[in-house]
């Protein structure tokens, strides 16, 4: 049966930047025998704009899509929902990012430009025709439970929304401290293993000697920051020394700070290479101005071994020096120290003089403090990612920003990265309120784009098996490798790795990428 | 298993270069196992052989395929007419399999394009290491269940030798001293007595000396009669 394929111009995208010819674009999509239907539409992204089309879809009785528009996240919810009312399944609509692909990186340039969007336009539609219809399964969750580890700020709030969602909160707490939160808690207790996916969680909980298993639909993730016991040397000279965003509560009082401050970047430096989160910096900078404007007789000393103030930031370190701050810089052989007997002085080699200084200080603030080194061992145990700065990795900073990419775990407060007890609980209730509503819905959707086996070339090799970073390939009683189906995120690292080329991702098989790729490089290949 | 090494594409490349028609044959078993001749590197060695001859404007028809055992006549004989039609086969399997369809078409060429290396263990992913050299006559239960032939560069029999220091091996530094692991294991095993025993000279003729071995298995084989009954004749 013929392909009929619709390709949908978004003019937000194409027209706006003057730099794309939507006839041009309009004439290469006719150019297709599988093209039935090419429209013109103002925003995508608006699903009222998308009514005409999908008229016009079930007239031509298309059967698949090409979207030429912005980034599939930011476009698909509209799009995806408006086809599959117009009957055609979801994995059968293809997007061509032109606005961050094409448009942004040849501003000015609309001879190439426009190649390029012809070009991508003929691929997608080379891919289009190939693809397969894919249908999502559900599961019933086992359980009710959201399991949320660390029972401080952001974790009791979690628990209150979860709670109020109607889930079975279980509130897990390293320490004894007594707490106030509905549901169970469990003090002194751990997650040291998990098994399972997004639904249908198995944790290993260790609660002092004892470990057992406990089902959870969702995990909420509030280990908190490594802050409550700063740990360095410079921490433990100086006993109140406070992290950047507690001194910047001080501030915030009006109270006038302590004596000269000194801001280092981390409390741990001794012949280190040290590596601070990028924020930090921002932060700092705009610290250290307002502290400057409030307090202009303060005598503020930032010391630091590598500063990355990007953008807008560079413009404030400026202006901080402008105003005063000074700013010492040193290597990992003249890394900062106090003297416990003499806790008021820092001593630092300044690199541009090449001379040790001795800073007095009232107060020592840490621009940056240690990750919380729970983060590893439990994002390991849940299969998670982390950032390179050693918090946990989340969805998106704008659409998601308390999700991570697994679904059923979430995250929230300073497990991703140090913040103040404010966010912290708005995070935490974000957290809790989307992780009860995962829950409440009852069923876990799983399938898709995932991997595939064909068991006559398996070999059993178990490569698969332990490339999986989700646990989802297995041997199976006939002794070939299967998919767990609701374990697998369609990553495609079987697939990549597996040597009888047994396995494929659904929609992404060697045929439709060649094709794909083929047409990119102009049919000649 | 046995594990086998690509050979580098210039090699295989310049092996290649006067003969038109090639098929490459991989070999479902050991080799893909061990990541070196299964059908995934089978099709990345076609493409990047035809890559290389794109650059530099040569012309030269590839076609990849693989079986299941190239060992075995039986799965060799199901390509014949690929084999046959063409001018070269490159096996990758491990030389077992380069032979075995020398053997049957001597008349064609059959070239290698894998090194086979050793019978070895996945450590871990991506790594597999020597653990016996097929000497012939097994003497792990003495040893603690580690191979002192293969894993000791000397293969000593009474180790270890005056050259072992720190647990690591004069020959290699990066090399674990087989004895220091042979004692390690006995100690563990409460059988320290053996490692003071002393093995004498070893008898080399079950191993690799004086032409191929051939292991027979009398009571497995077909007599004439029920050869006969045979219609497939390789």
């Amino acid at each position: 049966m013929k392909a009929m394929v619709q390709v949908v111009l978004c003019r937000c995208c194409i027209e706006v930047s003057k730099l794309l010819d939507m006839e041009r674009l309009q004439k290469v999509a006719s150019e297709s025998n599988n093209v039935v239907s090419t429209v013109a539409v103002d925003a995508v992204c608006d699903g009222r704009n998308l009514a005409p089309v999908m008229a016009e879809a079930k007239l031509k009785e298309v059967d698949r899509a090409v979207v030429l528009a912005c980034h599939k996240k930011d476009i698909s919810p509209a799009v995806v929902k408006a086809y599959r009312r117009a009957g055609v399944n979801e994995y059968l609509v293809e997007f061509v990012n032109i606005r961050e692909e094409v448009v942004l990186p040849h501003m000015g340039d609309h001879e190439s430009a426009q190649k390029k969007a012809e070009t991508k336009l003929r691929a997608a539609i080379s891919r289009a025709v190939l693809l397969s219809p894919l249908e999502k399964l559900t599961e019933q969750m086992a359980t009710r439970n959201v399991v949320i580890i660390g029972a401080g700020v952001a974790g009791q709030a979690a628990a209150s929304e979860a709670a109020r969602t109607g889930a079975h909160t279980i509130l897990l707490e390293k320490t004894g401290r007594s707490l106030k939160a509905p549901g169970v808690i469990l003090p002194h207790s751990q997650v040291v293993g998990a098994k399972g996916y997004g639904g249908n969680f198995t944790l290993r909980i260790r609660a002092g000697e004892k470990s057992e298993d406990l089902g959870a639909a969702a995990v909420v993730v509030a280990t908190g920051g490594g802050w409550t016991s700063l740990r360095g040397p410079l921490a433990k000279a100086v006993k109140d020394a406070m992290p950047l965003y507690r001194f910047y509560e001080v501030l915030l009082s009006g109270s006038p700070p302590n004596g000269p401050v000194v801001i280092v970047d981390t409390p741990d430096p001794v012949g280190k290479t040290v590596r601070v989160q990028d924020y930090a910096w921002d932060e700092t900078l705009e610290t250290v101005i307002e502290l400057k404007k409030k307090h202009p007789d303060t005598l503020v000393t930032v010391v630091f071994q590598e500063m990355r103030a990007f953008g807008l930031s560079e413009l404030a370190y400026k202006e901080a020096a402008d105003i005063g701050v000074r700013f010492v810089r040193y290597d990992r052989n003249g890394s900062p120290k106090v003297d416990p007997k003499q806790p008021n002085t820092l001593t630092v080699k300044d690199l541009s003089l090449g001379e040790v200084l001795s800073i007095r200080f009232g107060t020592l603030v840490f621009a940056s403090i240690p990750p919380n080194e729970d983060n590893k061992l439990l994002a390991d145990a849940l299969r998670i990612s982390m950032t390179a700065d050693g918090g946990t990795r989340r969805g998106s900073i704008q659409r998601w920003p308390v999700t991570t990419p697994k679904p059923g775990v979430f995250v929230c407060g300073s497990a991703l990265f140090p913040k103040s007890k404010a966010e912290a609980k708005v995070e935490g209730q974000a957290a809790g309120a989307m992780a009860g509503a995962f829950v409440m819905r009852g069923v876990v959707e799983y399938g898709g784009v995932v991997a595939e086996v064909t068991q006559d070339k398996c070999s059993a090799c178990l490569t698969c098996v332990r490339t999986c970073p989700y646990e989802a390939p297995f041997i199976g009683t006939a002794s070939k490798a299967e998919i767990r189906i609701q374990a697998c995120q369609g990553c495609g690292m079987c697939v990549g790795i597996c040597p009888s080329k047994a396995i494929e991702l659904r929609n992404y098989t060697d045929e439709q990428i060649m094709t794909e790729t083929r047409t990119l490089l102009g049919g000649d290949f | 298993m046995i594990v086998a090494k690509r050979k580098p594409l210039g090699e295989i490349a310049e092996m290649l270069a006067s003969y038109k028609k090639v098929t490459v044959i991989g070999c479902r078993s050991c080799v893909a196992i061990c990541l070196a001749g299964g059908e995934k590197e089978v099709k990345m060695l076609v493409s990047a052989l035809k890559i290389r001859n794109r650059k530099e404007g040569k012309r030269q028809d590839f076609e990849g395929l693989v079986v299941e055992r190239q060992c075995e006549k039986e799965w060799v004989k199901e390509v014949e007419d690929k084999i046959l039609g063409s001018d070269i086969t490159l096996s990758m399997a491990c030389s077992l399999g380069a032979q075995t369809i020398g053997d049957m078409y001597p008349k064609h060429l059959t070239f290698p394009g894998l090194n086979t290396g050793i019978f070895g263990v996945p450590e871990e992913q991506g790594v597999w290491s020597e653990k016996c050299v097929g000497c012939g006559d097994c003497i792990i239960h003495t040893t603690g269940g580690i191979c002192p032939i293969s894993r000791c560069a000397k293969s000593m029999l009474n180790g270890p030798c005056g050259g072992s220091a720190d647990r690591k091996c004069e020959v290699n530094l990066e090399v674990e001293c087989a004895w220091a692991a042979i004692y390690d294991r006995l100690k563990l095993q409460n059988r320290l007595d053996l490692i003071e025993r002393i093995t004498p000279a070893k008898d080399w003729s079950t191993s690799h000396s004086g032409g191929r071995r051939v292991f027979v298995r009398e009571d497995a084989k077909l007599t004439q009669h029920q050869k006969k009954g045979k219609e497939v004749v390789l």
